[in-house]
């Protein structure tokens, strides 16, 4: 933020300074890019544990939600911080990637100019990328962050089967706990770093007008939408089906049956097989259609 | 579980440290902003012991983003290098314009002598109109022996010769039939400045302005200099105009396969006839900027533009050559010797020029009538009398230079 300049003639610019020309500036961002990256695939392994142990049953069921929500809000931060490079590496895929919302009938125009800021990605597009990730998005994460843990200690901590079910009754107390975390952080911490010094996060020379883009690949973990619009209809494909995974995820726990209490929080309860296995077939398939993504 | 914090902890270390030694291993940036775009840029980080490329052209003016293009402020030599203008060589035709030109640059006006790009786009050099409209017409592909074609489309700006079209269309091989024009296309094109070179050693040779005026040491494509001149010597010019000759047994053009060390008996057409003064000087002491590089019009052969004869510089027997005395301390003449210092030419100096008015700004006559000659790439003086005035047995109405090669032609 020091460095970094939301104007289309200078953003690749700025992002040059700061990888190569501020002290420890390349380190930052790399570290800055892993940690966003990873924080998709943490969060997509923490929905999966979460579907996968039945934990989202009964009254842990809005929490889910809340999870879910935040995973969305991860991705359109990921999505928004990719697109502040302005380099060529972004180009298409910010081009395509608003162009999806302008397919959607009748509020679609409406929706591209209040995202854009215009009818054409530009200055005032940029800015409000700029907005939304260092500040919208930000408050937004923060709230529903915090609600989110907030609700799991309302709702009894993680999700474990009554204390009679158990044979051991007992939980790790609070030191434990932090113990447990700072080695989580130290550990993640040592892979970011090693990840950062070992790949760099991506850099683009500036948008040239008149170019055809260099990179036409969206940003991996929308690969699959973008394997998905090879098939046909921008609107069905690229928007309606997306969404329609997002929807199947968030009435789960609503629809299917859940998993029993005394199978709370272990692994593949029989009570939600039905869940497991709708999220295997679409898990399966997004990963398919990100590695045909990535050839 | 403390075992685990130790290591986790002592590993977080090793990599903190490995990011410090490696942030301190990284090249300290070297910054230079020219005077000419005020835009800091960092390219000497890494190319701080390339030489200057002219002494018309100082880094700290120009710098090497206002030419070659790329990214000023990368350190990553894939990220720098990646939209850098023609590659290594920024003057190719393709991306001259933005390079080169400029009004400030080489794109200004005719009548200041700062056209050279339009110029250059239109000469024969480069659009090869000539022959293509020859072999065309020979194989009775078009009914007139004019130009409509070039290597590439260009379209002339600065016509002055009403006899001379207006454009050329990009010849396209593939709309053509006959198997001689197919195969004209096929070996014939390569070597005219708008075209790719073919690969390989003998046929090598930059595109563009780099094409002439950075000559690399025996046409050596190995050996690329950091270098523009206007001090070209002949083994320049050779690498295109001495790669070989056309075998009409065979209806193959047969390349040298050697590096021509005599200029006498290696060079050139065998047929051909050559007073000493042809092959000892350098190509560019006689042929002028026109004739080399064009003058604005679209000619259909090198006769309309090539124009130098003996008489030039020599006279006839009832004329002494054409000169003139510089007044002008901005006279072309003199900025051009300051491009290339090799003779002290001041106001007041008299020098020749050509039928055409192009100063010979290294040819300057002598008190004793007698003239002086500084080669443009060696330095060497010569010193030479006029016609006028000797035994010369010469007709009147004989002027042209062959007529001057039936005495005075070496033997070979």
């Amino acid at each position: 933020m020091f460095y970094y300049n939301p104007n289309p003639d200078l953003a690749a610019l700025s992002i040059q300074t700061i990888t190569f020309l501020v002290p420890f500036g390349g380190l930052l961002r790399s570290l800055h890019y892993w940690a966003a990256q990873l924080l998709i695939v943490t969060a997509t392994v923490h929905l999966l544990r979460v579907i996968f142990t039945g934990a989202y049953a009964r009254k842990r069921r809005f929490n889910y939600l809340l999870g879910i929500l935040l995973l969305v809000v991860c991705l359109i931060f990921d999505f928004s911080g990719y697109v502040l490079r302005w380099d060529e590496g972004i180009r298409w895929a910010l081009v395509v990637g608003t162009n999806l919302i302008r397919s959607i009938p009748l509020i679609g125009p409406t929706l591209y100019i209040m995202l854009m800021g215009g009818v054409q990605p530009g200055l005032a597009s940029l800015l409000r990328f700029y907005a939304w990730h260092i500040f919208g998005l930000t408050i937004v994460l923060l709230i529903i962050g915090a609600w989110h843990l907030f609700r799991v200690r309302r709702d009894g901590g993680i999700a474990v089967p009554p204390p009679e079910l158990r044979p051991d009754p007992a939980r790790i107390n609070r030191f434990e706990l932090v113990r447990r975390e700072v080695l989580a952080m130290l550990i993640s911490g040592v892979v970011l770093v090693v990840l950062a010094l070992i790949k760099p996060a991506p850099i683009s020379a500036p948008i040239q007008e008149g170019l055809t883009a260099v990179d036409g690949r969206a940003p991996w973990f929308f690969l699959w939408v973008q394997q998905l619009l090879r098939w046909g209809d921008p609107f069905l494909w690229g928007v309606l089906v997306p969404l329609g995974v997002l929807a199947w995820l968030a009435v789960l726990p609503y629809l299917l049956p859940e998993s029993k209490p005394e199978e709370a929080g272990r692994w593949f309860p029989r009570g939600n097989r039905a869940a497991q296995v709708s999220v295997t077939i679409l898990g399966t398939a997004i990963l398919v259609l990100t590695l045909l993504g990535l050839r | 579980m403390k075992l685990a914090t130790v290591f986790a902890s002592a590993a977080m270390l090793v990599a903190l440290v490995a990011s410090w030694i490696i942030q301190d291993r990284q090249p300290k940036p070297v910054a230079l902003t020219p005077t000419f775009t005020g835009q800091v840029e960092y390219c000497l980080t890494c190319h701080a012991d390339l030489a200057q490329i002219s002494t018309s052209h100082p880094v700290e003016t120009f710098g090497c983003v206002s030419c070659h293009g790329g990214e000023r402020l990368a350190l990553d030599a894939d990220l720098a290098h990646s939209t850098m203008r023609g590659g290594a060589n920024p003057s190719d035709l393709a991306a001259v314009e933005e390079s080169c030109g400029g009004a400030d640059c080489h794109n200004g006006l005719a009548q200041d002598h700062r056209d050279h790009i339009q110029r250059v786009q239109t000469s024969l050099q480069t659009t090869y109109a000539g022959a293509i409209a020859q072999m065309r017409y020979t194989f009775g592909a078009q009914a007139d022996l004019a130009a409509h074609y070039g290597v590439q489309a260009v379209e002339t700006q600065e016509k002055t010769n009403p006899n001379t079209p207006d454009a050329l269309l990009a010849f396209d091989p593939s709309k053509e039939t006959a198997p001689g024009i197919l195969k004209f296309a096929e070996n014939c094109l390569t070597c005219h400045l708008e075209a790719e070179p073919l690969p390989g050693a003998q046929t090598y040779r930059f595109t563009g302005c780099a094409a002439c005026h950075t000559p690399t040491p025996g046409g050596d494509p190995e050996q690329i200099v950091h270098r523009l001149t206007t001090a070209i010597p002949y083994t320049q010019c050779n690498t295109c105009h001495n790669r070989g000759n056309y075998d009409l047994r065979s209806m193959t053009f047969q390349t040298r396969s050697d590096l021509a060390t005599d200029r006498l008996h290696d060079y050139y057409q065998p047929i051909a006839q050559f007073t000493r003064c042809e092959y000892t000087l350098d190509c560019v002491d006689c042929h002028t900027r026109q004739e080399a590089m064009g003058d604005g019009n679209i000619y259909s052969k090198k006769k309309d533009i090539q124009y130098i004869q003996c008489k030039t510089c020599h006279g006839t027997l009832a004329e002494l050559p054409k000169t003139t005395t510089i007044t002008d301390p901005n006279d072309l003449a003199l900025r051009q010797a300051f491009l290339n210092p090799v003779i002290d030419l001041k106001v007041g100096d008299t020098i020749l020029v050509t039928d055409k008015d192009e100063p010979l700004w290294n040819i300057r006559q002598l008190p004793d009538g007698a003239y002086e000659m500084i080669g443009k790439a060696t330095g060497q003086r010569f010193t030479f009398r006029p016609v006028k005035g000797t035994a010369c047995q010469q007709k009147v109405d004989q002027q042209e230079s062959r007529y001057c090669h039936e005495c005075h032609a070496v033997q070979r």
